[in-house]
């Protein structure tokens, strides 16, 4: 399927509850991690205008760290987790003792891998349960990270999802920490050529 | 302050003097003005692929790709009042490797972009007066039409004219 549009509501709805199963999981491997309770707003599964996105995030210019990996087996796609700089610093400061960063672009190489393995982990675990779910391995690859614009990391992954449509399927979900307010957010991206095998996998073709 | 207009993903813009044309949080994408020096008239195409051959022309954008978006940016430019093709410069910004490779892949959409925007502009014929392209940094532009100057942030970075 290279055109996300003609997915019907039950297919959106298949894809939702994807990302519910997918970052229920990553919420408490977060939750372990960290050792607190995490929160988790209901996933959401849109297909969206490539040029609305960065709006979502507070504005193409928005500074947030971003860690890109990329799903790799049967069903391939592309996962983004997007931390806002607040967050950033919190989880770095909970992580590593003694951490005293306080602008994410200077991070040390130890703190840089430290976010890496963040993204590796949520990452795995969301797949994990993907997997499971869809009867076939999805890895994820290494992650890369950087700390920028919104929008420059989004024109980035999307790019050549464009090609022919306008629009990309995405599913997004974040997590929050009520009290602290940590938040992050998801966006899983499935490669327009693996969509319809995903579908059929979750039995909604 | 003139009217800022921003321009998004797959956009082509044309202004004139006093306006400024705007992009906010350029990655793989490369930005091309194009400005016509004697009738301050200029515009912009966010060009974000390399490369339209195999789309389908009916669905196609022309916007997005390198080698239909500089053909329709000179086509919205010229039908302004006052502009003559030998008047024209360009100056390209962006192409940038956002996420560093890992072992598992390696983003060279930027620099098919660049590439392809250069071969496309040379094709039309216009002079590339200034370039700031590759890295791994977003950029953002504002790119004044009163006098030409594209001025470019980059994060943690002096803003710079190009």
């Amino acid at each position: 399927m290279e055109d996300v549009t003609t997915l019907t509501k039950i297919q959106l709805d298949a894809l939702r509850e994807v990302g519910n199963i997918g970052s229920g999981n990553a919420a408490s491997a977060l939750a372990q991690f960290l050792n607190r309770k995490i929160d988790m707003a209901v996933p959401s599964a849109t297909i969206l205008e490539f040029k609305d996105i960065p709006a979502l995030l507070g504005g193409p210019a928005t500074q947030v760290m971003g860690i890109f990996l990329k799903v790799l087996g049967e069903i391939s796609g592309r996962f983004l987790l997007l931390i806002p700089e607040k967050t950033a610093i919190k989880l770095l400061k909970t992580l590593i003792p003694g951490c005293e960063i306080d602008n994410p672009l200077n991070m040390s190489e130890l703190e840089s891998s430290c976010m890496r393995e963040v993204g590796n982990i949520l990452a795995g675990a969301f797949l994990n349960a993907l997997s499971t779910l869809a009867q076939t391995p999805m890895l994820n690859s290494l992650p890369s990270m950087t700390y920028d614009m919104a929008g420059a990391m989004i024109d980035s992954v999307v790019a050549d999802m464009t090609a022919v449509s306008d629009k990309v399927l995405m599913i997004e979900t974040s997590f929050i920490e009520s009290e602290e307010d940590l938040r992050i957010h998801i966006f899983l991206l499935p490669e327009p050529k693996s969509l319809t095998l995903l579908l059929q996998k979750i039995g909604v073709v | 302050m003139s009217v800022v207009i921003p321009v998004g993903m797959g956009e082509l813009k044309v202004a004139r003097s006093p306006e400024t044309l705007a992009v906010y949080g350029i990655g793989s994408c490369v930005i091309v003005s194009l400005y016509d020096t004697k009738s301050r008239v200029g515009g912009i195409a966010h060009i974000m692929l390399p490369d339209s051959s195999g789309i389908d022309k009916e669905r196609l954008n022309p916007n997005k790709f390198a080698d239909t978006a500089i053909p329709a940016l000179y086509n919205a430019i010229k039908a302004e009042d006052g502009v003559f093709k030998a008047n024209l410069h360009a100056k390209i910004v962006g192409g940038s490797e956002m996420f560093p490779p890992t072992e598992d892949f390696e983003n060279t959409i930027g620099r098919d972009n660049t590439v392809a925007v250069k071969k496309a502009l040379k094709k039309m014929g216009f002079p590339i007066v200034a370039e700031d392209t590759g890295g791994k940094r977003g950029r953002s532009i504002e790119f004044d039409l009163e006098t030409g100057l594209v001025r470019l942030s980059i994060l943690g970075e002096e803003m710079r004219e190009l």
